[in-house]
């Protein structure tokens, strides 16, 4: 009797073994440490209907390939090479017959770009009518990683073996473009200068019009606070080239100190990418225009005037540049009381 | 009978593990199938499994099935693979992938993800050509989502996936991610042209090779149902004299088309003098935090406004909330009713003796973005459901029955009023129309 009670029980054992293999795999529960992502997934990575995956394909207009590296702000037309346009959808995925497939709807597409160092994307739309399989893709932040993707599904139909019976399913067809955005726009940077126990001012450049194209590119530069007699309103100087030659002139404002004031100058702003911190200076200089004349100490976040030799002209500078070796050199003047 | 009993249990022992590795093995080849193939790219052969895929496989679906409506609800067909779900409602999404997994492996032999994915969620919705149009585009990089759809209608969710993955395990941590290439150290390179996926050596000697973008893609539709009853507009407006009453029907259904599609259901007005020309009744979805409720804790609010509402005439704007109830547990279509009488939020319609009035109504629906406005029926009837007919251009009643106390031989009047949506959800009105003694009820204050 015992001996039965174990063959059923092995029997039971087998059956359950059976059945469990034609079960979907699911796979060992995600680390939650290792993949995030995963929080709240509690479905499979492994399809169990037939969702066909057709190939996907990036190339530039004129059909050669997109090169490794796009520049920042230069729009370029890329194309999706895909089967998902043709007549009908594929007939077989993976050795399994798709009997009499049809397409049911239009192609739902996406494009993006990743910026891979920050990973974040960027979608693309266009409102100019373009081609189904078309998309003008304008990088406007560089990246030394990034990536084109191409995201389409199309919905479609197929015969079950019972007949009448159709079921609907989803292909899709994805793919990707590995580049790279050069950096062409100059930093914008700017000085924050404050007077020992007195007032304050800054002055900044702001790119304007954004990420124009093609270059030169342009900025707007704002003066404000008391130092610029902006205290109650940013003067605005509109229309500087944004590059190394950036000059205000005295009639459009000036840093307006006491000939003994001892300045505190901080560097503000930044770069789009990545500022070459070993090549930033700042100071006074003499006179605007080409390679600053520094007068008095380079990069000094303390100035005391008094203890300068002030030119006829002295201007404030600042000179940024990027990584990419793109220089914004700005001279703001600096009238003395 | 031993000797066949312990040959039954050593055949049956045997025969179960020999099924437990036919299982082991039906589902591994299983996997490596999947990771093969995940490319659809011809150039992932199996003899080649070292060749990264261009992008792999997806599933996709709505994680919490207690909210998810039967693949026949409503009638729809079990075989569209349309997820049916009801507008208002909080969904769970969740999706998978081969490139969402800790180990590559399964990609490729010795691929070695170098990043974290980057995951977006699309809504789409199809426009009037066919064509699918972004709604909603979230860059979560987490692979499980949850929202709601406002409004009814076919959606299309859609879940792109993509991350870089190297093909050699030595390369693998090259570079972490935020630290970023310099452009300017690859410009070299960059002339080379798309070739991005060239094999380095590095500092120690180790093969390395750059990363590639493997993506995936997954695509579902999604039926949300309309579960909101119509907003409804009544408008009641008094004529006198020569007034072509014909004319004034027409010139009114027109004002309220254009007001009722322009105000999104809403009443046009909070101001009682706004309401001196016609007087309205305004049942709809509520203002913006009424709005969008769940299924089963949708209101309705009922606004009346002008001089019709109340026997002394006197011009008024009112609003209340009103109870939505289910009106049909299988299809979960909801209706608003509006009751009128004495315990009632609306007492009832309250029209001159001797003067022509008319009345029109309207309603636009939540399924359509409240873009067009149609005509519903309504009429006047007495108890028995006898419909009231007019005189000539308009209605007129000579005879007053209100207060009812004394009118008793006078026979009672209702306005009904019924709109619906194309699924079935419903807004009615029923309520007591009384005739009122034009003296003592607009200069006395009372009745008699």
């Amino acid at each position: 009797m015992k001996k039965t009670f174990i063959c059923l029980f092995s029997a039971v054992v087998a059956l359950g073994s059976m059945v469990s293999a034609q079960e979907p795999q699911t796979g060992a529960p995600a680390n939650l440490e290792k993949t995030p992502w995963l929080k709240g997934v509690e479905i499979s990575p492994y399809p169990v209907d037939i969702s066909p995956v057709i190939p996907l394909k990036i190339y530039a207009e004129n059909g050669e390939a997109i090169p490794a590296t796009l520049t920042e702000d230069v729009p370029l037309v890329v194309v999706a090479d895909t089967a998902v346009f043709e007549a009908d959808p594929p007939t077989e995925y993976k050795g399994q017959q798709i009997p009499n497939p049809q397409w049911v709807e239009n192609a739902a597409i996406s494009w993006f770009f990743i910026d891979w160092e920050k990973n974040k994307n960027h979608m693309a739309s266009v409102s100019e009518p373009l081609a189904a399989n078309q998309m003008v893709i304008i990088p406007t932040m560089p990246t030394g990683k990034g990536a084109i993707t191409c995201h389409i599904a199309r919905k479609m139909r197929y015969d079950l073996p019972e007949p009448g019976r159709k079921k609907s399913t989803f292909a899709n067809s994805s793919g990707a473009k590995d580049v790279r955005v050069l950096d062409i726009t100059p930093p914008l940077c700017g000085l924050e200068i404050s007077v020992e126990n007195g007032p304050s001012g800054a002055c900044w450049p702001v790119e304007n019009p954004p990420d124009k194209y093609p270059l030169p590119k342009q900025a707007d530069v704002f003066l404000s606070g008391a130092l610029f007699n902006a205290a109650d309103q940013d003067v605005l100087i509109q229309g500087l080239e944004l590059g190394n030659n950036m000059i205000v002139r005295p009639e459009q404002g000036a840093l307006t100190v006491a000939a003994d004031a001892k300045l505190t100058i901080r560097v503000i702003g930044g770069d789009n990418y990545k500022l070459d911190n070993s090549k930033l200076k700042f100071g006074l200089c003499n006179g605007a225009g080409g390679v600053p004349s520094p007068v008095g100490p380079e990069n000094a976040e303390l100035l005391d005037l008094s203890k300068l030799k002030l030119p006829e002209a002295p201007y404030l500078y600042l000179d940024a540049t990027d990584v990419a070796g793109n220089q914004q050199v700005m001279f703001v003047p600096v009238k003395i009381k | 009978m031993k000797k066949i009993t312990g040959f039954l249990m050593v055949l049956a022992v045997l025969f179960s593990f020999s099924v437990m590795i036919t299982a082991e093995e039906t589902t591994a080849p299983a996997a490596d199938e999947t990771a093969a193939a995940a490319s659809g790219d011809e150039t992932t052969a199996p003899s080649e499994e070292s060749v990264l895929p261009d992008n792999a496989d997806m599933t996709l679906g709505m994680k919490s099935e207690d909210n998810v409506m039967p693949a026949t609800f409503r009638g729809g067909d079990p075989d569209s693979s349309l997820v049916h779900c009801l507008e208002d409602v909080y969904y769970e999404k969740h999706e998978h992938s081969l490139i969402y997994k800790e180990d590559a492996a399964e990609l490729a032999d010795g691929a070695k993800f170098e990043s974290d994915p980057n995951i977006t969620w699309d809504t789409k919705v199809k426009d009037a050509d066919g064509n699918w149009k972004t709604l909603t585009s979230a860059n979560t990089n987490m692979a499980a989502d949850g929202g709601k759809f406002y409004a009814p209608g076919e959606y299309q969710i859609g879940n792109s996936g993509a991350r870089q993955v190297g093909a050699s395990s030595s390369g693998a941590d090259n570079e972490a991610i935020g630290e970023g290439d310099d452009p300017t150290d690859d410009e070299e390179e960059a002339a080379g042209g798309d070739e991005t996926d060239t094999a380095l050596v590095d500092e120690n000697g180790n093969t390395e090779t750059e990363t590639k973008t493997v993506t995936a893609q997954q695509s579902m539709g999604v039926q949300v149902h309309d579960v909101t009853s119509p907003d409804l507009w009544v408008a009641f407006q008094e004529g006198a004299g020569k007034v072509d009453m014909a004319a004034t029907e027409q010139e009114l259904k027109g004002k309220m088309m254009d007001k009722i599609i322009s105000t999104l259901g809403r009443p046009f007005s909070t101001n009682a003098d706004d309401y001196a020309e016609a007087s309205y009744m305004f049942i709809d979805e509520g203002d913006e935090t009424e709005r969008d409720r769940v299924p089963f804790e949708k209101t309705a609010r009922l606004s009346v406004a002008g001089a019709l509402f109340n026997e002394r005439g006197a011009p008024k704007f009112e609003s209340k909330a009103v109870d939505s109830r289910t009106l049909d547990e299988e299809t979960m279509t909801r209706q608003v009713h509006v009751a009128g009488g004495e315990k009632s939020a609306l007492k009832g319609v309250f029209v001159r003796r001797n003067v022509p009035f008319i009345f029109a109504a309207m309603a636009v629906d939540n399924g359509d973005n409240r873009a067009k406005a149609g005509e519903v029926a309504c009429r006047i009837e007495k108890a028995d459901g006898t419909e009231v007919e007019k005189d000539g251009n308009s209605y007129l009643f000579r005879v007053p029955n209100f207060p009812r106390d004394n009118y008793e031989d006078q026979p009672e009047y209702f306005f009904v009023a019924k709109g619906s949506d194309k699924s079935g959800n419903l807004t009615t009105v029923r309520t007591p129309l009384y005739v009122v003694d034009i003296q003592a009820s607009f200069e006395g204050g009372r009745n008699q």
